[in-house]
């Protein structure tokens, strides 16, 4: 495995997750697949469409998403938004990213907790 | 509609759950189409985009597993260790006790040695992959369907011993064991086609009722090989643990119970080999062999469940 390979999978096992709570936060604004696809990469999110579009099932399944078919425009498209449960799960997983990032810090500045 | 993103569509809802297959269809195509519009909005050519936005979804088969949440693997880690280790308890003992089975049933039938070798090395190797089979089958299954197995957890207690001559010795014994097993669960069926003993006209005498076949025969087979297996984990185990000590008791019991009780009743012996022999067919005589049967197979069992409590307690 060469140097890149193993930075690769650190990387991947680092952004692992970051995904689900990028996609709570973007749809609080409600949206469909691809579109939601464009606003993660357009923010900083590369994520494959054969990850997001299962996982948006499965946020669904979980009940942190709700979603609704708008059939107004040219192709029936399948709308999600993050539903109560969804947004009360992001702001743990939130403040938890934020603990993580004060505990790296500290640990840099090697300062005690 | 173009073909190739039907093709892809239903290469991929083939192995979604039905109930769900409609609404993955419509959105899934739609999801498609609006990534081919981007492309060809991005300035990329109409006739490939849609090969290559199918190309980025990948494998249908990929895709559609993550839609059911279904686990790409055979084995997951949850099983894992376990399966490797009941396949390797099993494949250490199963194939060969078996084979020397056969191996000897078609000596005792008349065969050469060395068709007699064959065949018993073909029965281990055909019971070792039917043994491996059936286990990784098992185990798939419990995987697919999610069976906790409620094992208890791992314990610093569970680490083996250290010292090698110890280990060695423990080796030895549970080859020994194990050897003796194995031989006293062919000589059940050997005595039957070749018991040394002949009519007067120089047929073979079965030494134990051949009406036994029918169920207690096999059932102390049975038990047999359990108790070689018994062996085994107790190696494994670095020596006697209480569950062992509790498995160790109840095949005794298994087995002491059913010879007791067909030694009270007359009914371990061929009636037609206790008649062969004058003294031993008096009723007397055989009453007398049957009591001294009966008390060493209650005092043998008895032993070996006090050997292993005070071992096990030794240990602790």
């Amino acid at each position: 495995m060469g140097s890149d390979e193993i930075l690769r999978t650190h990387l991947q096992e680092l952004r692992r997750g970051t995904v689900v709570v990028a996609s709570l936060i973007a749809l609080r604004e409600p949206d469909y697949g691809y579109a939601l696809l464009q606003r993660l990469t357009g923010h900083g999110f590369p994520v494959d469409a054969n990850t997001l579009y299962p996982l948006l099932r499965r946020l669904e399944d979980q009940g942190l998403l709700t979603s609704e078919w708008n059939t107004q425009e040219s192709r029936p498209r399948k709308f999600y938004r993050t539903s109560d449960q969804g947004e009360s799960v992001l702001g743990t997983l939130l403040d938890d990213l934020a603990a993580v990032q004060t505990s790296m810090t500290g640990l840099i500045e090697g300062v005690d907790r | 509609m173009s073909s190739l993103t039907d093709r892809y569509l239903a290469a991929t809802l083939g192995s979604v759950p039905a109930a769900r297959r409609d609404e993955i269809a419509s959105e899934l195509r739609g999801s498609i189409e609006d990534m081919i519009e981007g492309k060809v909005a991005d300035g990329h050519a109409a006739a490939t985009a849609e090969r290559e936005v199918l190309t980025e979804m990948g494998d249908p088969a990929v895709l559609a597993a993550r839609y059911a949440n279904r686990r790409l693997q055979l084995i997951g880690p949850a099983y894992y260790l376990i399966w490797l280790r009941l396949l390797k308890l099993l494949l250490a003992f199963v194939p060969a006790v078996v084979g020397i089975v056969a191996g000897l049933v078609e000596l005792a039938d008349g065969a050469r040695a060395g068709d007699a070798i064959g065949e018993g090395i073909g029965t281990a190797i055909e019971v070792a992959v039917q043994v491996a089979f059936w286990v990784t089958l098992t185990f798939a299954v419990l995987e697919r369907t999610n069976t906790p197995l409620n094992l208890p957890a791992w314990s610093v207690d569970r680490l083996p011993e250290h010292t090698s001559g110890e280990r060695q010795s423990r080796l030895a014994d549970c080859v020994a064991s194990v050897g003796v097993l194995a031989l006293l669960v062919a000589y059940l069926p050997v005595q039957h086609f070749r018991s040394f003993v002949t009519t007067t006209d120089g047929a073979n005498l079965p030494i134990l009722d051949p009406a036994l076949w029918t169920f207690w025969l096999p059932y102390l087979m049975v038990v047999l090989v359990l108790t070689a297996g018994l062996e085994i984990a107790k190696y494994r185990a670095g020596g006697w643990t209480w569950p062992l000590v509790g498995v160790n008791a109840v095949l005794n019991v298994a087995f002491a119970v059913p010879v007791v009780w067909l030694l009270l009743r007359d009914r371990l012996l061929n009636p037609d080999f206790v008649a062969r022999f004058e003294w031993l067919s008096q009723p007397a005589h055989l009453d007398r062999v049957a009591t001294i049967a009966v008390v060493v197979t209650i005092v043998i069992a008895v032993w070996d469940v006090v050997a292993s409590v005070s071992s096990c307690r030794r240990r602790r």
